[in-house]
């Protein structure tokens, strides 16, 4: 997939119509990030269960296409997934658009790895892969409790 | 020579860009080489190469001799009046970073105040606040208005008796404003103020004369005048360069050195301390006189054309905001495109061949005041061509079809 193609997915899948956009009223957990020198923010929220498995995820924030599109995918798929199984699609996700050429998480359905990959193209663009795995890294961030601000770039 | 032909000098236009022609807008940031800088490189690092100033043997002394005709020529091209107020350093950041360092060890006291613009790109801010720190200088900042360009008056309005120095930029890498230098370095010298211009972008594109303009300190950044990177001049006036110490110690810029004492080298040595980047100032000579060729007068006749033609190009596009419509623009378009971030729009045109730069551009405080994180610039050189601002316009038309914007 080009570039272009992959610009015009996200944005008519997440970019115009994103996905778990808001604040959870009742979350438990939550944790912010921010890119100053792209502009790119986003601040992540969870609802836990007893059995520490999210209820509910949302996420307020603003920034470019790459960024919203693969916070907005995130949150679809992290809703009803247990912390350890979210952790480890985290870490398939972050191996995908690092080196991986594709997903091996168990966790994941094979439409579910379909959507995702459609981000696989911001590889080509090193500098912007930094966009892409903010929300990710601020969704860890959240299930521990961390309070500093994620950042993900240098 | 021709400007209608410059791209022919510039080997990388021959090349294909993922396909595409290259359509090269971030001149602003780094300009492209000529040839005949790339070759002299080459020449001297195949046929020529020796360390300068040092050894007496026949390679030294020819390589010495290189070295010291682009300081020629720079003086020439600026106009200075003395060859030792030619400083080379390793960008104009350093140029900039001496300066700053030098007056706070010497001329600067406790309270004194420096005056810099909200156009400033952090190389012009950075080494000042460093002096906050060590000598608790106070910085203060002289608006930009809505036009994106900073007033004579607004200039005055911020002096106070504790201004000392007032470093400015000579054209903003943001919304291109030109300003008022001479005017400015007048006003200030009434004042006894001394005056240091940023001129990364002012020298690539604007005739210079030092004697006329009669500033302090001027600072150029090498790679943006079409030659090699890692290269910067700094032009200081003579008086102002024997009277400030050193900036770093080492080899070459010493005089006599004891257990108990050292005596430091006359000028410009005082200011080159250790092997400089010898091949890149040489080659730099080329780039002067390929600026030289076509003729500073051409160059910015050719570029607002450009500026011109491109602006309104932009302006009758809906969905662009232009930043910044100052009276004296230099060649930078920088422009929002509503609902779209600019890293998008500039990945989205680099499909198409069309390089331009996406961010704050080193200037976190202007974008601060104008509330945006960042925008999208297409600057210009002596290569571009109205058909290279043709196809970014197409481009940015390719981006807002993806983006659903009329």
């Amino acid at each position: 997939m080009n570039l272009k193609e992959l610009y015009q997915e996200i944005i008519l899948e997440h970019g115009k119509n994103p996905r778990n956009l808001g604040k959870t009223v009742d979350f438990n957990k939550d944790a912010k990030g921010n890119n100053p020198l792209c502009g790119d923010n986003v601040h992540v929220y969870l609802k836990l269960n007893g059995q520490k498995i999210v209820e509910d995820i949302s996420f307020e924030g603003s920034g470019c296409a790459i960024s919203m599109a693969s916070a907005s995918i995130m949150t679809d798929l992290i809703k009803g997934k247990n912390e350890n199984e979210a952790k480890e699609i985290v870490e398939d996700f972050l191996g995908m658009i690092k080196e991986n050429p594709e997903l091996k998480s168990e966790y994941l359905q094979e439409d579910e790895k379909t959507k995702l990959m459609c981000l696989s193209g911001v590889k080509q663009y090193p500098m912007r892969v930094k966009c892409a795995t903010l929300s990710w890294h601020t969704l860890v961030s959240a299930f521990d409790d961390k309070k500093k601000e994620v950042k993900t770039e240098n | 020579m021709k400007i209608e032909n410059i791209k022919n000098e510039f080997p990388i236009f021959d090349e294909k860009i993922q396909n595409n022609d290259l359509v090269y807008l971030d001149s602003a940031n780094s300009s492209q080489k000529p040839k005949v800088v790339a070759d002299k490189i080459n020449e001297f690092y195949t046929k020529q190469f020796s360390n300068v100033g040092r050894s007496v043997h026949y390679l030294a002394v020819a390589a010495t001799n290189l070295y010291e005709n682009t300081r020629s020529s720079v003086q020439k091209y600026i106009n200075a009046k003395d060859k030792n107020e030619i400083v080379f350093t390793k960008g104009a950041t350093e140029a900039l970073n001496l300066v700053a360092n030098t007056l706070g060890q010497n001329y600067l006291k406790e309270g004194d105040e420096i005056l810099i613009t909200e156009l400033e790109h952090h190389s012009n801010y950075v080494p000042w606040h460093f002096l906050r720190k060590s000598k608790n200088i106070k910085i203060n900042f002289a608006e930009m208005n809505e036009n994106g360009d900073v007033s004579l008056e607004e200039i005055e309005k911020k002096i106070t008796p504790k201004t000392k120095v007032i470093a400015i930029t000579h054209l903003s890498n943001v919304t291109g404003a030109i300003l008022p230098i001479k005017e400015i370095t007048d006003l200030a010298h009434s004042k006894g103020i001394i005056v240091v211009i940023d001129g990364c972008q002012g020298a690539p594109h604007l005739k210079l004369d030092m004697q006329d303009l009669d500033c302090d300190f001027y600072a150029i950044s090498c790679h943006k005048m079409y030659g090699p990177t890692g290269l910067g001049v700094l032009y200081g006036k003579k008086k102002w360069l024997e009277e400030l110490p050193p900036y770093q110690g080492g080899g070459g810029m010493i005089r006599e050195v004891k257990k108990d004492s050292i005596s430091y080298g006359e000028l410009p040595n005082k200011y080159e301390a250790g092997t400089m980047a010898t091949a890149q100032v040489i080659a730099f000579d080329e780039s002067i006189k390929f600026m030289e060729s076509i003729g500073v007068e051409n160059i910015m006749q050719h570029e607002a054309d450009l500026v011109e033609y491109g602006q309104e190009l932009l302006q009758k596009n809906n969905s662009v905001k232009l930043i910044g419509s100052p009276k004296n623009k230099g060649g930078v378009l920088s422009f929002t495109l509503e609902g779209v971030h600019p890293h998008d729009i500039a990945t989205i045109l680099d499909e198409d061949g069309v390089a331009i730069r996406a961010g704050h551009h080193c200037c976190q405080i202007l974008h601060d005041k104008l509330n945006i994180p960042a925008s999208a610039r297409a600057s210009v050189g002596i290569y571009n061509t109205k058909d290279d601002l043709d196809k970014l316009n197409d481009s940015i038309n390719n981006c807002k079809k993806i983006f659903n914007l009329k």
